[in-house]
């Protein structure tokens, strides 16, 4: 049998993982093996939603994905370009709200309601979208701004 | 030509995209990952911590207490805080030596290695175990108090004796954490004598001072640079894992980080600790007419001498409410947890909590209205303080009038079930804290150059530049923020205390008004000078002259990037009427604001869980320098309340081992859980910021418990003595458990 390295296509580059351990998580492989810190590392139990990212299009909680079960799937993290309209979208929409302080938490939450629009698209009601972020925790903005940048998003769905 | 407005955050663009580097994100090429070896009990007595096994593992360094001579440079280190305890450990996880690895799970490893030898000696984990009843004067003198304070005035006892209606309390607040989602992490570098660690801090010159007294070095050879921080709430205001990082690079050679898991970031850093409070006020004919309260506050492993937050605190519990007789007295009580650490607005919100309770309870003993009650005993300007500080302008009384027209209507509008509360409080803007600024003019705009990172309030990338477009005149977009490290930056005392716009913002309007009277010689003009953007050139005009600053500047002033003006704010500290001191420290505040909350809760009759349905905030500000920055700090503070209102509670066992050290097990507020907030600023209080600003990151934590105690009372009648308002606690206080 020979011996065939992990591979994922992340942000639309496609990447080879020789000598993964097992083992890995996702966000260490995102942010120490690829370098990639742009998605963050909370409390790694999956409590906090920080490290959210999209696996096949799916908001996942990269601190309890083993990236070796990955082999083949196509990861978006916060660093993804102009490209991914739909990351983009939200970003303009936290932009015009002010929905950030400290910002650790943000890729989560951006992360998180770019999948859920990916997955119901224009169809995502108001509560759709606020169920998609009951994973999510900020400690600064007691989430209004974060609501404002939601109402946005939801009333300026295409 | 319209002037494109701002983004409400400049640093929204780099956030959004990943950009924004944190303590947990550093990482350069060689560098080791660090870990602490932590303490297995929470007292005893150490035998022998054996660092040999550990060592045999490739790659790895170990440093133990034996390794600081050889390590550090001969000069005093601080013998009080030594980096490892050679005799006893003190707290649960305290770090007995550290240990560094070229991969995460190396150091695990290492550091499990570790062997580690320890007597158990008896360990107090709750201050009530120590002092069940109020402590004697014998107290004074115990090992167990780090601190006492005592101040009075006027005859308490005849007051008491005379008075129409004496009511005694005992209150109960629980510990809380910060919980920044950013661990805390840094990086060090040990090279030519230079000692650089690069950390997520609230405080770069305040952990520079610290590193040095710590590890023995002079001040000029550290170097502290901050990164971004993700979120600090005072927790991140003291060196923590710096110094450890320091030793292990020293020792290694090599760059080192260390974060904390989250585990850890509970077990491990300095926050709020448990209190207890008897609070007893008599009344004669509708007034207050004496008041005798009593802290014993928890400060863990808080030294001696060192204990910043009983003397701080105990002033909230009187109250911003006119007390002409009092006797006040507090014990800081040490038990076997980290040392108490300050954590937004330090124990303001939970004495808050107790004296609004109180004062309501009072009222309804004396068949008064509780709100007419309040009203009627609020400082106005002018007041002198208990503690002998003359209230200066106060928009409490008129936030608190606004709150209570809220509250009325919301109560016509409530249905039945629900319960409207209003909670006020106060506090004062640390601009005593000094700070320096330097402006530097360029040919295309004005760099702020100082040293604090901004952590996440907006306060450094928001608020100082509001500060410097208002007081020099350029558009706001041409203000750019430079951070520099603490050997370059000129000197601040730190983001914390509510003081960063406030201190460093009157810097700023110092070195403003230096500058435009420079350029204002270089134009020859008369009156003042004013500035436009033309493409990417700044110009400037006088009296009908203007020239581009380009012109203005000198050829060497051009070569060296700029004209530089330094500008410095340090303010006067205020005093205490050490008449009325029998003992100990106070703190003496001064440039006070207020603010009035308002909360409408429903409460399950079953449960006892409580909602917050609907929330207003009036706050007295001075003026608004920057509104986004301003209403969003609002809104975050009153969620960081609610938390210390309903859900958080660090809890020890007996053995002082910190039992819901993590998200799952300690609840901070979720989006489901905090309701819209509305938001109203009173202006023309003026403080002692730059225009008259006073600081707001703290203010709108404080009446938050209050505020939904009181409304949680009337919803279904429980009178809560203990925070938080847990469904439980509630449940007990309406006799359902």
């Amino acid at each position: 049998m020979t011996y065939r390295p992990t591979r994922l296509e992340v942000n639309g580059r496609s990447v080879e993982l020789p000598g993964l351990p097992d083992d890995e998580r996702l966000l260490d492989t995102l942010r120490w093996r690829l370098g990639m810190k742009g998605t963050k590392e909370g409390c790694r139990t999956g409590a906090c939603g920080a490290c959210t990212v999209l696996v096949g299009g799916e908001s996942t909680l990269s601190c309890l994905t083993l990236t070796k079960e990955l082999d083949g799937r196509a990861v978006t993290t916060i660093e993804v370009g102009p490209e991914d309209a739909v990351v983009s979208r939200v970003r303009s929409a936290f932009s015009a709200a002010g929905a950030l302080q400290c910002g650790y938490c943000t890729p989560g939450f951006v992360m998180s309601l770019a999948g859920r629009l990916r997955e119901r698209g224009a169809a995502a009601s108001r509560e759709e979208l606020l169920e998609a972020l009951g994973g999510n925790l900020c400690r600064c903005t007691g989430y209004a701004s974060i609501l404002r940048a939601l109402d946005q998003l939801h009333r300026g769905a295409p | 030509m319209t002037t494109p407005a701002a983004p409400i955050r400049p640093d929204g663009e780099v956030k959004l995209h990943g950009a924004a580097l944190y303590g947990t994100d550093l990482d350069v090429p060689g560098m080791l990952w660090g870990a602490l070896v932590p303490s297995p009990v929470a007292h005893g007595t150490i035998r022998s911590v054996d660092l040999s096994s550990a060592r045999a593992l490739p790659g790895v360094v170990a440093v133990g207490p034996d390794d600081l001579d050889r390590l550090l440079p001969p000069g005093p280190r601080d013998e009080e805080r030594p980096l490892f305890p050679r005799g006893e450990v003190v707290y649960h996880q305290q770090p007995v030596a550290a240990v560094a690895a070229p991969t995460a799970a190396e150091a695990v490893r290492a550091a499990a290695r570790v062997r580690v030898l320890i007597d158990p000696l008896p360990v107090v984990s709750d201050l009530e175990s120590i002092f069940p009843d109020w402590p004697g004067p014998e107290a004074a003198t115990s090992p167990h108090v780090a601190a006492h304070v005592h101040a009075r005035h006027g005859d308490v006892d005849a007051e008491f004796r005379r008075a129409d209606r004496l009511v005694r309390e005992v209150y109960r607040t629980a510990s809380v954490h910060q919980v920044a989602l950013e661990p805390h992490a840094c990086l060090a570098e040990v090279t030519d004598g230079r000692w650089f660690v690069r950390s997520s801090t609230q405080t770069p010159f305040g952990i520079r001072e610290d590193l040095a007294a710590l590890l023995g070095i002079p001040e000029s050879s550290v170097v502290v640079e901050g990164t971004w921080v993700g979120g600090g709430f005072g927790g991140k205001g003291a060196p923590l894992l710096e110094p450890y990082a320091l030793l292990l690079a020293r020792a290694s050679a090599r760059p080192v980080r260390i974060a904390l898991g989250y585990r850890d970031e509970f077990r491990l850093a300095r926050t709020t600790l448990p209190t207890v409070v008897r609070m007893e006020t008599a009344v004669t004919g509708g007034r207050i007419r004496a008041r005798r309260v009593r802290l014993l506050l928890d400060v863990g492993t808080s030294l001696p001498g060192r204990d910043f937050a009983t003397g701080y605190s105990i002033g909230f519990l009187l109250g911003p409410y006119a007390t002409a007789t009092f006797d006040i007295e507090g014990y800081a009580v040490r038990t076997n947890k980290p040392p108490f650490g300050p954590h937004r607005a330090p124990l303001a919100p939970q004495c808050a909590f107790v004296v609004e309770s109180h004062l309501d309870h009072v009222a309804r003993e004396v068949g008064e209205d509780p709100e007419e009650f309040r009203a009627r005993h609020l400082w106005t300007e002018g007041d002198t303080t208990p503690l002998g500080q003359t209230v200066g302008p106060f928009g409490l009384g008129a936030a608190f009038a606004r709150a209570r027209r809220t509250a009325e209507r919301w109560r016509r509008e409530a249905p039945p079930g629900h319960g409207v509360g209003v909670g006020v409080g106060f506090w004062s803007t640390s601009t005593g804290a000094g700070g320096e600024v330097r402006l530097r003019l360029t040919p295309s705009g004005v760099v702020v150059e100082q040293g604090e990172r901004e952590i996440g309030s907006g306060s450094v990338l928001a608020g100082l530049p509001a500060v410097a477009a208002r007081s020099l005149g350029p558009p706001r977009e041409r203000v750019r923020v430079e951070y520099l490290d603490t050997s370059t930056a000129p000197f601040d005392s730190g983001v914390y205390g509510s003081r960063t716009v406030g201190a460093l913002g009157r810097a700023i309007d110092e070195a403003a008004v230096d500058l435009r009277a420079r350029l204002g010689e270089r134009l020859g003009g008369a009156g003042p000078v004013t500035f436009r953007a033309v493409g990417d050139r700044l110009l400037a005009r006088t009296g009908g002259r203007e020239l581009s600053v380009a012109e203005l500047l000198t050829p060497e002033e051009r070569a060296a990037g700029g004209l530089v003006v330094g500008g410095r704010h340090f303010g006067r500290p205020g005093a205490v009427d050490e008449r009325r001191v029998v003992d100990g420290t106070f703190y003496a505040y001064r440039d006070f604001t207020g603010t009035a909350h308002v909360a409408e809760v429903s409460v399950d009759r079953e449960t006892g869980s409580v909602r917050v349905e609907r929330y207003a905030a009036f706050h007295d500000v001075g003026v608004v320098v920057d509104p986004a920055s301003a209403r969003a700090q609002v809104e975050g503070g009153v969620a960081m309340g609610l938390g210390t209102a309903l859900t958080e509670e660090a809890i020890w066992s007996d053995d002082g081992e910190l039992e819901n050290a993590g998200l799952k097990d300690y609840r901070i507020p979720t989006l489901g859980e905090v309701p819209p907030v509305e938001v109203e600023f009173l202006e023309g209080y003026l403080g002692a910021g730059p225009y008259g600003a006073k600081g707001l990151g703290e203010p709108p934590m404080i009446p938050v418990p209050a505020a939904v105690a009181l409304a949680v009372r009337e919803a279904c009648g429980a009178h809560a003595t203990e925070l938080p308002l847990s469904a439980e606690r509630v449940a007990r206080a309406l006799k359902l458990l």
